[in-house]
């Protein structure tokens, strides 16, 4: 009786083994049907083929089409190159690329966000191509900030992918209700997010996770005050980290923003919990199809001394191994003005190229003007090696603050002398 | 030589399974033992130039505080889940050995909490307890908060939600180890104290949670060394917020190599968790020990 | 006498509604989650951010499930194929070496016993991702990473072992040792006795921790996210999460796909429960 149970629990397994096993039939099928369509294309080319990875992080089918469309439009211009691009999450990546680096188990290129750049240089992951490059007459035509994202110590590790800032998003509706104009200062935000903050709707919303994210949705307000990353500790640092903690103090802004990622603050923004965000222009597609009816406007981030920008947005790195020359090979030709600008359209990036940046497309739709603006002066993150250790004494800083655990004077005091022990 | 027999016969049932562990398990630890005394970080990576610095990552770990307070709260939390969690599993497996029509198939649906995976249940958790989620909104409804708990921001109610969702993680586990426990109780014993009048409470307290202790002690250290190596479940739900007030010893190890990439000092820190886990279990094996000598 | 009778009597009745009711109860505040992850899985966007919740879905929507299907290239059904192949794998490596050696640490005089149970206890500490790094170079250096569904198997067995051997061997330890004795007159050798008399007896823990095993392999995330980077090779937990994404948040679809994701789960489980349930209840060591 009791080795019958066993018996019928070993075959309750085979089955369920079985069972599973029927949907691998179907799929690979499916996975036959698009190998005849790549054998098609490999006669073709007849002559040996380089096969080439490619990392990047963005979700979604629709992104990855566009990618390969990058790649096999490349591989139609080099039919001996053939490009893979392999998703690896946003979460993951820094960890894959670490293991990877020790293991030397690495694809030839990456997308990576660019304040890690510097630091993934330094690690000795990236190829150095400041030759490649320097003959190369497009450089020119590149914005300061991205390009120089791409440097580490005076050489060339790749080059801009495309770009992206932050904007203020306003519920029009909400404004008009309250009597208010969008606010252009500090002074006016506050006055502005005080009176919009009612029946269960807060004023503002940003994103203050205590990573990468939230910093880059502090800097704006430190550099707008003149401070950098390097002073937060200053009399302009701590006003920086005041003028949101007041915002929280006067119940205008909900301190749960220490949880919010940016998607989640557009959440709150396109089903009207928030009345103001601090938001980018990859944003704008997600609002358009979710929430049509949603009148708002955009406008610049408000001011302290004057209006401030940070950079954001992605690089694409060249990986030290056997196929770098293809790898650069790829990369001018990805961020050649041609096959750049309909890419930066579909993906609601901004250019890091002026030529491309001159396009009508950009400079004339009202939604990106305030973007295009903000790029001319867009300062990048760091440049720094040791960026994602300073980046999170930052984040941590403006938890402190924002949770109004730490005076902003304390946290911002306490940031800065751990900020120098990294920086000396 | 029955005796050296039965001893070459427990070296083949036991010895496969050391190797496998000692190689797949045992070398990656020694590894970090090793990368923990000297100096990797981000800008001499790949240069090889890494000094020998001995004990300074674990200074410098003591030094800055992430120590002390990593350890404070991993502890806190365990000790707060395995507790909990201990009761409540236990309570389930009495109720559940109860013979009643539906226990068995009740008994299979608290099982599914424990086959969410993490991920999921972090997701769960965090939109359960957010400001304006369901938790809130019932316990107004109830009347007892007046306005809604920010569960999530507070460095407490943070932690109390941790505990909760790995609670709710580790009960099954509990349930189903005290439930497979009470199989090993011969029937008998408690009819012969029926017959001499104990009552459920004594029968419960003289002989059903001495004759589980074996299993219980087992389980809690399991519990311990689980709960110990929270990763997921914090790395979403909070990521060690708010200010590091629910940053565990394994995401800020995690942190400290993948993020920041100070590889030898997060390999450190990790090494303090395995040194706090070898005292767990050395204290384990002795009351085993006691326990199978008596 | 009659008040006695009473008292059994109501303790009776007791016992026929009063529990089960209580039981229902419980395990219905118990599953509360699951039941949020349910409806919100069929929530629209706009009424998952209303004040107050609803707690039921005022409008039915499916469209979370039906995106899951056409917005990502990742093949659900294949998914759960490459997880019950990891998960069957690693029960399998794990139910070979770990049941006997549990067996050999109950019963056995073994030098250095102590030990080697300890070694067992701390080898399952240390989070898995922080002996990721040297274990992908140890796989490097074994051509393990050509593989992957080998290396995956592989790595998440090391989690079944050290948990069967923990649990199983107290349960060994817990028969009575008159079974093996009478086994021996019986002219059973030890391996024998073993696997003809012990065993069979044990079942009941061999299937709990079976089925530990199986779920430590199911639900990992770390291993296959990390040895696996073909994207039809992975596992359904990397699935989810690779769908989720960690840059936008969408409630409702990260709970359809939580829903999806343990549905065969549940399906198996509760097949298999009944096992698990009758092996317990039959009470496998009677004396």
């Amino acid at each position: 009786m009791r080795r019958f149970r066993l018996w019928t629990l070993a075959a309750t397994l085979v089955f369920a083994i079985a069972l599973t096993g029927c949907g691998n039939n179907s799929s690979e099928n499916t996975s036959k049907e698009s190998d005849n369509a790549s054998a098609t294309q490999v006669e073709k080319a007849a002559v040996e083929k380089k096969k080439l990875t490619l990392w990047f992080y963005f979700e979604g089918k629709e992104r990855f089409d566009k990618l390969k469309t990058l790649t096999d439009g490349f591989t139609a211009q080099n039919p001996n190159v053939e490009i893979e691009p392999v998703y690896v999450p946003f979460a993951d990546l820094k960890k894959r690329l670490s293991v990877g680096l020790a293991a030397e188990d690495l694809p030839d290129l990456v997308i990576i966000d660019n304040p890690d750049h510097a630091a993934y240089a330094a690690m000795g992951l990236f190829a150095d191509i400041t030759d490649e490059v320097s003959t190369w007459t497009d450089k020119d035509q590149f914005y300061e900030g991205p390009w120089s994202s791409t440097i580490y110590d005076g050489k060339q590790y790749g080059v801009p992918l495309g770009s992206n800032n932050l904007a203020l998003y306003y519920n029009e509706q909400m404004l008009a209700d309250a009597g208010v104009t969008p606010p252009q200062t500090w002074d006016e935000l506050r006055e502005a997010a005080k009176k919009l903050t009612k029946n269960g709707v807060t004023g503002l919303g940003i994103s203050a996770p205590a990573n990468e994210e939230g910093t880059f949705q502090f800097l704006p307000w430190l550099l707008s005050a003149g401070a950098n990353y390097d002073q937060l500790g200053s009399p302009e640092g701590i006003k920086a980290f005041s003028v949101l903690a007041d915002l929280i103090k006067d119940g205008s802004m909900s301190k749960e923003i220490i949880n919010w990622t940016q998607s989640d603050v557009l959440k709150q923004f396109s089903t009207g919990k928030v009345a103001m965000m601090v938001n980018g222009p990859w944003q704008l597609p997600e609002l358009a199809s979710t929430v049509p009816d949603l009148k708002f406007g955009l406008t610049f981030v408000p001011k302290d001394k004057a209006f401030s920008s940070v950079l954001g947005g992605e690089n694409l790195g060249v990986v030290k191994g056997d196929h770098v020359k293809e790898a650069t090979a790829f990369v001018k030709y990805v961020v050649s003005p041609e096959v750049i600008k309909p890419f930066l359209q579909s993906f609601g990036y901004f250019p890091p190229r002026k030529d491309v940046a001159a396009d009508p497309y950009w400079t004339e739709n009202p939604q990106l003007k305030v973007f295009a603006e903000n790029m001319e002066y867009a300062m990048p993150r760091g440049p720094h090696p040791k960026w994602p250790e300073i980046s999170n004494v930052i984040s941590q800083a403006m938890s402190k603050a924002f949770t109004l655990h730490s005076t902003p004077e304390e946290a911002a005091k306490d940031a800065q002398s751990k900020i120098d022990a990294i920086l000396k | 030589m029955g005796k050296s027999k039965e001893r070459i016969a427990g070296y083949l049932f036991v010895l496969p399974a050391l190797i496998y562990m000692l190689f797949f398990v045992g070398y990656p630890v020694i590894d970090n033992i090793r990368l923990s005394l000297i100096d990797v970080n981000v800008m001499n990576f790949s240069s090889g130039d890494h000094p020998f610095v001995g004990l300074e990552n674990y200074k410098i770990l003591q030094r800055e505080g992430i120590l002390a307070t990593t350890l404070t709260n991993t502890i806190v939390y365990t000790i707060g889940c395995i507790i909990i969690q201990f009761i409540c599993g236990l309570g389930f497996a009495m109720l559940f050995s109860i013979p009643f029509r539906m226990a068995a198939r009740l008994r299979g649906l608290v099982m599914i909490s424990w086959l969410l995976p993490a991920t999921i249940t972090a997701m769960v958790f965090k939109y359960m307890f957010s400001a304006d989620g369901i938790v809130n909104e019932l316990l107004m409804q109830v009347g007892l908060i007046p306005d809604p708990i920010k569960w999530l921001v507070e460095p407490v109610t943070a932690m109390l939600v941790l505990v909760v969702a790995n609670t709710w993680i580790g009960i099954p586990f509990n349930m189903i180890l005290i439930t497979s426990g009470l199989t090993t109780i011969p029937k008998d014993l408690y009819e012969s104290a029926a017959i001499d009048g104990a009552n459920t409470m004594k029968r419960f307290f003289k002989i059903t949670l001495p004759l589980l202790k074996p299993t219980i002690l087992s389980l809690l250290v399991l519990g311990f060394i689980y709960t110990f190596r929270v990763f997921d479940l914090v790395l979403i739900t909070t990521h060690g917020g708010p200010v590091d007030a629910t940053q565990m010893m394994s995401t800020y190890a995690y942190k400290l190599s993948f993020d920041e990439f100070k590889y030898s000092q997060g390999a450190a820190l990790s090494n303090v968790m395995l040194l706090v886990l070898l005292v767990v279990g050395f204290v384990y094996m002795r009351l085993v020990n006691r326990e199978e000598k008596a | 006498m009659s008040i006695a009778v009473s008292s059994i009597h109501r303790s009776r009745r007791l016992r026929r509604n009063a529990i089960p009711l209580l039981s229902i109860l419980l395990v219905a505040v118990f599953l509360f989650p699951l039941y949020w992850l349910a409806v919100t899985s069929f929530k629209t966007e706009s009424e998952i951010f209303r004040t107050p919740p609803t707690l039921f879905p005022h409008q039915f929507d499916v469209k979370s499930y039906t995106e899951q299907l056409t917005s990502s290239n990742y093949n659900i059904m294949q998914g759960f194929r490459n997880s019950a192949l990891i998960a069957f794998g690693a029960l399998a490596i794990s139910t070979l070496l770990a049941i006997p050696a549990s067996y050999g640490l109950a019963r056995f005089s073994i030098a250095g016993k102590h030990l080697m149970l300890l070694l067992f206890l701390v080898t399952q500490m240390l989070p898995a991702s922080l002996i990721l790094t040297p274990l992908f170079i140890l796989y490097k250096q074994f051509g393990l990473l050509h593989a992957p569904f080998w290396a995956t198997i592989l790595a998440n067995a090391t989690a079944g072992i050290p948990f069967t051997i923990v649990t199983l061997r107290t349960y060994f330890i817990t028969l009575p040792k008159e079974l093996e004795e009478s086994a021996k007159i019986d002219g059973c050798n030890i391996f024998t006795t073993f696997w003809r008399i012990m065993l069979p007896i044990a079942l009941p823990g061999v299937v709990v921790a079976m089925v530990f095993s199986f779920l430590f392999a199911w639900g990992d995330l770390i291993y296959g996210m990390t040895f696996i980077s073909k994207e039809h090779m992975r596992p359904i937990t990397a699935g989810i999460y690779n769908f989720l994404g960690f840059q936008r948040t969408s409630w409702n679809h990260s709970m359809a796909f939580g829903m999806v994701s343990i549905l065969p789960v549940v399906f198996i489980f509760i097949f298999v429960q009944k096992f698990i349930v009758s092996g317990l209840t039959n009470g496998a060591v009677k004396g």
